[in-house]
């Protein structure tokens, strides 16, 4: 048992260590029903973390989630006062547009993805800007409960955010290990030049998962919009970092790969569990984002495969 | 080869050409635009921003990026006004230290980003970002989300000062801007920015220390970071974490138009300051139309699609992440 073989296994075994640490300092963060706030609050970050994992997975980055989720907080709140349910499906489809447009630009055009994705997350930032009209909105609570009570609220003892969250990693799951677009996307990851020499259509299946990441994004957008009744161009702020933390302290490296959904449902618990550490150590919220920053420097390092990069730019 | 030839003169004065034909159109909308005054505007908004651009441009020269600009601007900023506040509150005193002292600040900044970068070898653009949110919530913490006040008369003469019409503030920016155009051209570290973003390894073969340079790049872009943030707290009076807000977007759209290629190895300082105005003169041109200003996020992200796609020769590269 070398470390590399070592390596797989550091994810899980970083998530336990930490747990009982925690449970050591207080035991009442043990409790079940304060293990499952725990899980209901980081809901909305793991979905977002789901979808920027197929990017990430074949080597891209998005960086463009957040201002995505910020702007369909807007538009949800929007359109459910005209489409009323049928507004979730838009805004999905809306999301996965601008993941699309994304994964246009960075395969089609050839535009680095961090470029590419910073861009069209300013276009996003812009609609949401535009949409708001650049002020807080709220959403109508009979035609919210009517049309999107269904996400808040809890079902047996568990709150819905985190049985969707559950749904939608089973659907990325399926995604991922069941379908010939998860099969192609595994090859890219790989080793891309093979996958093009092997004949694989590797710029639309690429295009396909900045789609998946956008809608995934839009579908946390507009699980927060419901959660907070509301939308604004700044509401989803603070995401992007904990959701690509989230990844990478998986075990989905920047350089894809290996790793995959299942690895970022224990980085985004991972999250959650440093998050509910530092109120236990009563470290200020500010620093959670110098903690955050560090621990993403950190997991890039420990997990990148630098046979991949031949030159580090 | 000909053909050739001029394809490349093309690039080479299409961000210039791209300027004028902006400023003639705005003309054409509205004549005040092309007033003293509003040029004087255009230019107080630029100052931060070139200031900022043209640091992040070394490190795109050695063809590595740097995304923690907000992050730094904001430590800078921070730093500088309270040390500033702490020393006596006016450059008259002993104030002025808080100004050497801040590009000091700077400094460190990038000697940590570039640190990070090159001795954990991470990606620059990854490393950076991460940094760059590092020193944002550093700013928050120092600050505790509050706004520092910079009323000094004497610092703010930066910009209330005018000479020529325009504030000193960008008279003083151009003397940075010779600066860094010195640097770029006749010192030995310029040349190897070029060379490393060129082709790094024909770089390391030849016996140059990438690594260092690599480094020194970063820090040296932190000055310039911390020169965009004394400007900006100049212009406001205030000193907070937004300081640093938005300056990563605006600079590097401003240098990607400006026709440095985010490859490396070409493009310098004065494609930066085009790039910068070009920006600039949209943002005002816009504003002067009556367009709100939000829509400016939406351009920018368009304008830097167009101009990377314009600046890329795409038939050299195999495939890009």
């Amino acid at each position: 048992m070398n470390l590399h073989s070592l390596k797989k296994h550091f994810p899980w075994m970083t998530l336990v260590a930490l747990t009982l640490f925690v449970g050591i300092l207080d035991p009442n963060f043990l409790r079940l029903d304060n293990l499952i706030a725990l899980a209901g609050d980081i809901s909305t970050l793991f979905i977002m973390a789901l979808g920027i994992t197929f990017v990430i997975y074949i080597g891209s980055i998005d960086l463009s989630a957040q201002s995505v989720a910020n702007m369909i907080t807007v538009l949800a709140t929007l359109f459910l006062a005209q489409l009323g349910w049928f507004a979730a499906p838009v805004c999905i489809a809306i999301g996965a547009l601008f993941g699309l447009v994304s994964g246009y630009v960075s395969n089609r055009l050839k535009v680095p993805s961090f470029i590419a994705t910073l861009a069209v997350g300013g276009i996003a930032l812009s609609v949401g800007q535009y949409a708001s009209g650049q002020k807080a909105l709220y959403m109508d609570a009979g035609l919210r409960n009517e049309a999107f009570g269904w996400i808040i609220g809890t079902t047996a003892g568990l709150p819905r955010e985190m049985i969707i969250a559950f749904v939608l990693l089973v659907v990325a799951l399926i995604i991922e290990r069941r379908t010939v677009l998860g099969r192609a996307l595994q090859a890219i990851g790989a080793g891309e030049p093979a996958a093009i020499a092997s004949g694989l259509r590797v710029n639309r299946y690429k295009m396909i998962a900045f789609a998946i990441s956008g809608a995934f994004a839009a579908m946390a957008g507009l699980i927060f919009a419901v959660k907070l009744s509301g939308g604004s161009p700044v509401m989803a702020n603070g995401f992007l970092l904990p959701a690509i933390v989230a990844v990478l302290v998986g075990g989905t490296p920047l350089t894809g790969g290996v790793g995959g959904v299942l690895n970022t449902f224990i980085g985004a618990l991972i999250v959650a569990v440093i998050r509910t550490s530092m109120l236990y150590l009563n470290v200020p919220p500010t620093a959670q984002q110098i903690f955050f920053g560090l621990v993403l420097v950190g997991a890039i390092a420990l997990t990148i495969d630098r046979s991949k990069v031949r030159t580090v730019k | 080869m000909s053909n050739l030839a001029s394809r490349g003169d093309l690039q080479r004065w299409a961000p210039l050409l791209v300027l004028v034909a902006l400023i003639v159109f705005f003309t054409l909308v509205n004549p005040n635009f092309l007033s003293l005054k509003n040029f004087a505007r255009i230019s107080i908004s630029a100052t931060p921003p070139l200031m900022v651009a043209i640091g992040a441009t070394f490190i795109i020269i050695m063809g590595s990026i740097d995304l923690s600009m907000e992050g730094s601007v904001a430590v800078c900023a921070v730093i500088f006004a309270t040390l500033f506040t702490a020393l006596g509150g006016t450059l008259g005193g002993w104030g002025w230290v808080a100004l050497p002292a801040c590009l000091i600040v700077g400094a460190i900044c990038g000697l940590v980003t570039g640190t990070v970068h090159v001795g954990l070898r991470i990606p620059s653009f990854m490393a950076s970002l991460s940094m760059g949110f590092v020193g944002i919530g550093l700013s928050l913490m120092m600050t505790g989300g509050d706004r520092i006040r910079v009323e000094d008369p004497l610092f703010r003469s930066l910009l209330t000062q005018r000479f020529l019409g325009f504030p000193l503030m960008v008279h003083v920016a151009f003397a940075v801007l010779l600066a860094a155009w010195f640097i770029q051209r006749k010192t030995t570290l310029g040349r190897n920015f070029y060379a490393v973003g060129g082709g790094e390894e024909l770089a390391h073969a030849s016996g140059l220390n990438v690594r260092r340079v690599r480094i020194a790049g970063f820090a040296l872009a932190g000055v310039f970071y911390a020169f965009g943030a004394l400007f900006a707290v100049a212009q406001l009076g205030i000193a907070e974490t937004a300081t640093g807000y938005n300056f990563m977007f605006v600079s590097i759209t401003s240098i990607v138009v400006g026709g440095t290629a985010l490859w490396g190895g070409s493009g310098g300082v004065w494609n930066t300051l085009v790039g910068v105005l070009i920006v600039n003169v949209i943002n005002n041109g816009m504003i002067v139309m009556g367009l709100p200003r939000y829509v400016q996020d939406g351009v920018l992200g368009l304008l830097v699609i167009i101009a990377v796609v314009l600046s890329t020769d795409r038939k050299s590269l195999a495939f890009v992440k």
